[in-house]
C-alpha cells in the first residue's frame, strides 16, 4: 500500500512537471529575422553578431561593421539630369521643407450653379468667383476616417459593483474585462488601416500579466512562424505592431481583484476594419 | 498490481484535471481599431570621426527626420530629450533610455569617408521595446550624394516599419506658373526632389508646357505644349535633355484641362492619350517605337483623360457618354467599357493607383471641387479626401499612399495655384515647398 501511495505521489509530481513545461515552453520567441533584399550599392550589416553589449570589454581594435567587404564600389546615384537651360530655381526659403499642416482652411463656396458644360470644352481653369463660400470641415472628414480616436475613451469604467461580483467566462464581468482590455489596447497597437484592402492581416497574441498589470513574460505571437516568415510584408509588420503595442500598453489598468481572469490574455488583432 | 489497476483511471483523470487547471483559460480580447497616431522614432545625428563626417551625419539625420515626419506616420522625438549619447553604432543602445522618452524605434548611423573620398553610411534600426535590430544596412557612394543616401535610408526605415515601399528617393515634376512682363501667362516645367530640394527648370519661357507625366523608368516625361494655336504632345528625355514631338493633339489652344495628357503604359513602350480627330475626343494608344496611333474608342461623346492600371490590362477614363462626365474602365484594347461612378457632379481626372485597388479623381459639384478615391471596380462608396475652391490633377506617390494635387485658392489678386499632398486616410494635408505658384504635379517612380 505504501508503495502504491508513493507511486501515486510520483505520478502527481511528474504530471506537475509536464504541465509546467507546457506552460513554459511556448514563451520562447524568436527575436530576430533575416534581412531582406540588398541593392547593389548597399551592404547588409550583420545582425547581432557584430553588435557589442552596451558595456564592452576594452578592445584595442575597432570592430568591423560588415564581415564581408562590399563586393565592388557601389554605383553612384544617377547623374544629374541635364536641362535644356542651366537656369536654376532659387531654393525655397527653408532648406528643409516645412509644410504647412493647415488643418482646415475655410474655403470659399461658390454658390450652386448648373453644370451643363459640354464635354468638348475643357474644364474651366479659373473657378468662377462666387459670393458665398463654404467652410471646409476637415475635422468632420477626419472623424469619418479616424474612428479610433473617437473610440479611445475607456469603455469599461462604467462597471458596477454588481457586475464585479459576477465573474467567470461568459459573465458580465468577463465582458467588462474584455472591453476594458480592448479599449486600452486600441490606444497602443498601431492600426493596419494603411495597408491595402483585401489583405488578411489578422494576428493573435498571448499576453501573460502580473497582478500590477505589467508583462510577466514577453508577449508571444501565436502562429509566429507563419506570420514572421510570410512573404507578405504587411502581415509581418502587423505582427510586429501587435507585439510592440502589447509592450507599450504596460501597465494594463485591469482590476486586481479579478486578476485570476486576466492573468492570461489572448488578443485577436484585426485593425483593417478601421479604414 | 491490482491496486494500481483500480487506481489507473482515477489517476489519469486527476492528471488531466490538474493540467487543465494549470493551463488557465485566457481572457479573449478583440482589438479592432488600433491607433493611427504616428510612431515615435528617435534619430540621433549620424556620428562621424571628424568634422566633415559629423556635419554630413547631422545633415543626413535632419533629412531623414524631415522625410519621416512629413509622411505623417512617424513622429521624430525631440533630440533635446535624448538621454543616451550614441558614440558607436556597434554597441547595443541602452534601450531603457529610449523607452523612457517614448521612442518606439531608434535609428542610429555613422558616416565615414576614406582617403579616396568614398563615403560609407551605415545605420541600424532598433525596436526600442523588443530590443531587436530591425534593419542594418550600409551605403557606399561619394559625399556629394549624401542627400540621396538620406532618402534611401528614409525609404528603408519606412519600408521596414510599415511593410510598404517608401517614396522618399523620388522626384516631382510640375508646372511652374508665372506671368511675363506683359502679364502673359508663363508655364514652364520644373523638377525637384520630393522634399523640395534641388529645384530646376526643364523648359524655357518661349512656350507653354503643361501636364507632365513620368515614364515607368523615371527617365522620360511626356508633356503637352501649346504653340501656334495647337496642342502637341512631347517626349522629354531627362538623361539627355532631348525633346521630341510625338503627335498633334488637336486645335484646343484654350484647353488647359487634363484631357490631352498622355500617360505611359507600365511597359514604357506605349502611351494612352486622348486626341481630337474627326468629331470630338477619342482615346488612342501611341506606340513609341513605330510612332503610330491606334484608335481605342469611337463613341460620339468625348472620351478623355485616360490612365492605365498598374498591370496595363485596363484603362480608366472620363467620358460624357452617360450625359455628365463620369468615370469608365475598359480593357486596354478599348473593349468592354464599364461605368464605375454614379454620383452627382462631374467626375474628371481619373488616375489609377500604383497599388491597383483605387482610382483617384476630382469632382465638381455645386461649385465646389473635391478630391476623392473610389475602388477600381466601382464597388463600395467613394471617399472624398479633400474639398476646396479648386482642385485638379491628382498624382499618386509611387507606393499609392499619398496623393498630390493642384489646389487653387482665391485671393484678392485672383486665384493662386499651389501643390498639396494628402494621405489616403484624408490626413496630413501639406503644401509642397515649390518656389512660386505651381500646378500639374507628377510623381516619379522610385529612382534606382
Amino acid at each position: 500500500m505504501r508503495q502504491a501511495l508513493g507511486f501515486i505521489l510520483s505520478l502527481f509530481i511528474h504530471a506537475g512537471l509536464i504541465a509546467s513545461a507546457l506552460v513554459a515552453f511556448p514563451h520562447a520567441r524568436r527575436m530576430s529575422e533575416e534581412l531582406t533584399v540588398v541593392p547593389v550599392e548597399l551592404v547588409t550589416l550583420s545582425r547581432e553578431t557584430n553588435v557589442r553589449a552596451a558595456r564592452p570589454e576594452p578592445e584595442p581594435e575597432p570592430e568591423e561593421i560588415v564581415e564581408t567587404p562590399a563586393p565592388e564600389p557601389a554605383p553612384e546615384p544617377e547623374p544629374v539630369q541635364p536641362e535644356p537651360e542651366p537656369e536654376v530655381i532659387p531654393p525655397a526659403p527653408q532648406d528643409e521643407p516645412e509644410p504647412e499642416p493647415e488643418p482646415a482652411p475655410p474655403e470659399p463656396e461658390p454658390e450652386p450653379e448648373p453644370e451643363p458644360e459640354p464635354v468638348q470644352q475643357p474644364r474651366p481653369r479659373e473657378p468662377e468667383p462666387e459670393p458665398e463660400q463654404d467652410s471646409l470641415d476637415l475635422n468632420a472628414l477626419s472623424q469619418l476616417v479616424d474612428r479610433s480616436r473617437d473610440n479611445a475613451a475607456p469603455r469599461g469604467e462604467a462597471e458596477t459593483g454588481e457586475q464585479r461580483n459576477r465573474v467567470g467566462p461568459g459573465t458580465d464581468m468577463t465582458a467588462s474585462l474584455q472591453a476594458m482590455a480592448a479599449s486600452h489596447m486600441n490606444r497602443c497597437i498601431r492600426s493596419n488601416a494603411d495597408a491595402p484592402a483585401n489583405m488578411d492581416l489578422r494576428v493573435s497574441l498571448e499576453i501573460r500579466l502580473e497582478r500590477n498589470g505589467r508583462l510577466s513574460v514577453p508577449p508571444r505571437l501565436i502562429d509566429e512562424g507563419r506570420i514572421m516568415n510570410s512573404p507578405n510584408s504587411y502581415l509581418r509588420v502587423a505582427g510586429e505592431r501587435a507585439l510592440r503595442g502589447a509592450i507599450e500598453c504596460q501597465p494594463y489598468p485591469l482590476p486586481p481583484e479579478h486578476y485570476a481572469q486576466w492573468r492570461v490574455l489572448r488578443v485577436n488583432v484585426d485593425t483593417q476594419r478601421n479604414r | 498490481m491490482t491496486v494500481l489497476r483500480y487506481l489507473f483511471t482515477p489517476i489519469l483523470a486527476l492528471i488531466v484535471m490538474a493540467g487543465s487547471a494549470f493551463a488557465q483559460t485566457p481572457l479573449v480580447v478583440d482589438v479592432t481599431e488600433g491607433t493611427l497616431d504616428p510612431t515615435p522614432i528617435a534619430i540621433p545625428d549620424f556620428i562621424g570621426e571628424d568634422n566633415r563626417e559629423a556635419e554630413i551625419g547631422a545633415d543626413i539625420s535632419r533629412v531623414i527626420s524631415n522625410n519621416l515626419d512629413t509622411s505623417g506616420l512617424f513622429a521624430p522625438v525631440d533630440p533635446e530629450a535624448f538621454i543616451e549619447d550614441i558614440s558607436d553604432i556597434n554597441l547595443r543602445p541602452r534601450f531603457g533610455d529610449w523607452r523612457v522618452i517614448n521612442a518606439s524605434a531608434l535609428l542610429v548611423g555613422e558616416v565615414s569617408i576614406d582617403e579616396n573620398d568614398r563615403m560609407l553610411v551605415a545605420f541600424r534600426l532598433w525596436d526600442a521595446n523588443t530590443e531587436a535590430q530591425m534593419q542594418g544596412l550600409q551605403f557606399v557612394t561619394s559625399p556629394d550624394n549624401w542627400r540621396r543616401i538620406a532618402h534611401k535610408v528614409s525609404d528603408a526605415v519606412y519600408e521596414r516599419l510599415t511593410g510598404e515601399t517608401g517614396y522618399f528617393d523620388t522626384r516631382i515634376v510640375y508646372v511652374s506658373e508665372g506671368d511675363g512682363p506683359n502679364g502673359e501667362p508663363i508655364r514652364r516645367l520644373a523638377v525637384m526632389d520630393q522634399d523640395g530640394a534641388n529645384p530646376s527648370f526643364l523648359t524655357d519661357r518661349s512656350y507653354m508646357a503643361l501636364l507632365p507625366n513620368y515614364s515607368p523608368s523615371a527617365q522620360q516625361i511626356t508633356y503637352v505644349s501649346f504653340r501656334d494655336g495647337r496642342a502637341t504632345s512631347y517626349l522629354y528625355d531627362l538623361e539627355t535633355g532631348r525633346q521630341e514631338a510625338l503627335f498633334d493633339s488637336g486645335p484646343s489652344l484654350a484647353s488647359e484641362g487634363q484631357s490631352l495628357s498622355a500617360r505611359f503604359h507600365p511597359n514604357g513602350r506605349e502611351l494612352v492619350v486622348s486626341a481630337e480627330r474627326h468629331s470630338g475626343h477619342d482615346l488612342f494608344r501611341f506606340d513609341l517605337r513605330s510612332r503610330t496611333l491606334r484608335q481605342l474608342t469611337t463613341h460620339p461623346a468625348d472620351d478623355v483623360e485616360p490612365s492605365y492600371a498598374p498591370d496595363g490590362d485596363q484603362v480608366v477614363f472620363s467620358s460624357s457618354r452617360g450625359g455628365q462626365s463620369q468615370l469608365y474602365v475598359m480593357n486596354a484594347d478599348g473593349t468592354d467599357p464599364q461605368r464605375i461612378t454614379f454620383g452627382e457632379g462631374r467626375y474628371t481626372t481619373p488616375v489609377w493607383s500604383p497599388r491597383g485597388d483605387l482610382i483617384a479623381f476630382t469632382k465638381q459639384r455645386s461649385g465646389q471641387f473635391m478630391l476623392g478615391v473610389v475602388a477600381a471596380d466601382g464597388s463600395g462608396e467613394e471617399r472624398i479626401l479633400y474639398e476646396g475652391y479648386f482642385v485638379d490633377t491628382p498624382a499618386w506617390s509611387p507606393n499609392g499612399r499619398v496623393l498630390l494635387f493642384t489646389r487653387g485658392d482665391r485671393t484678392r489678386e485672383g486665384t493662386t495655384y499651389s501643390i498639396w499632398s494628402i494621405d489616403l486616410a484624408g490626413f496630413n494635408l501639406r503644401r509642397l515647398p515649390t518656389q512660386g505658384e505651381a500646378s500639374d504635379p507628377a510623381w516619379s517612380p522610385l529612382i534606382d
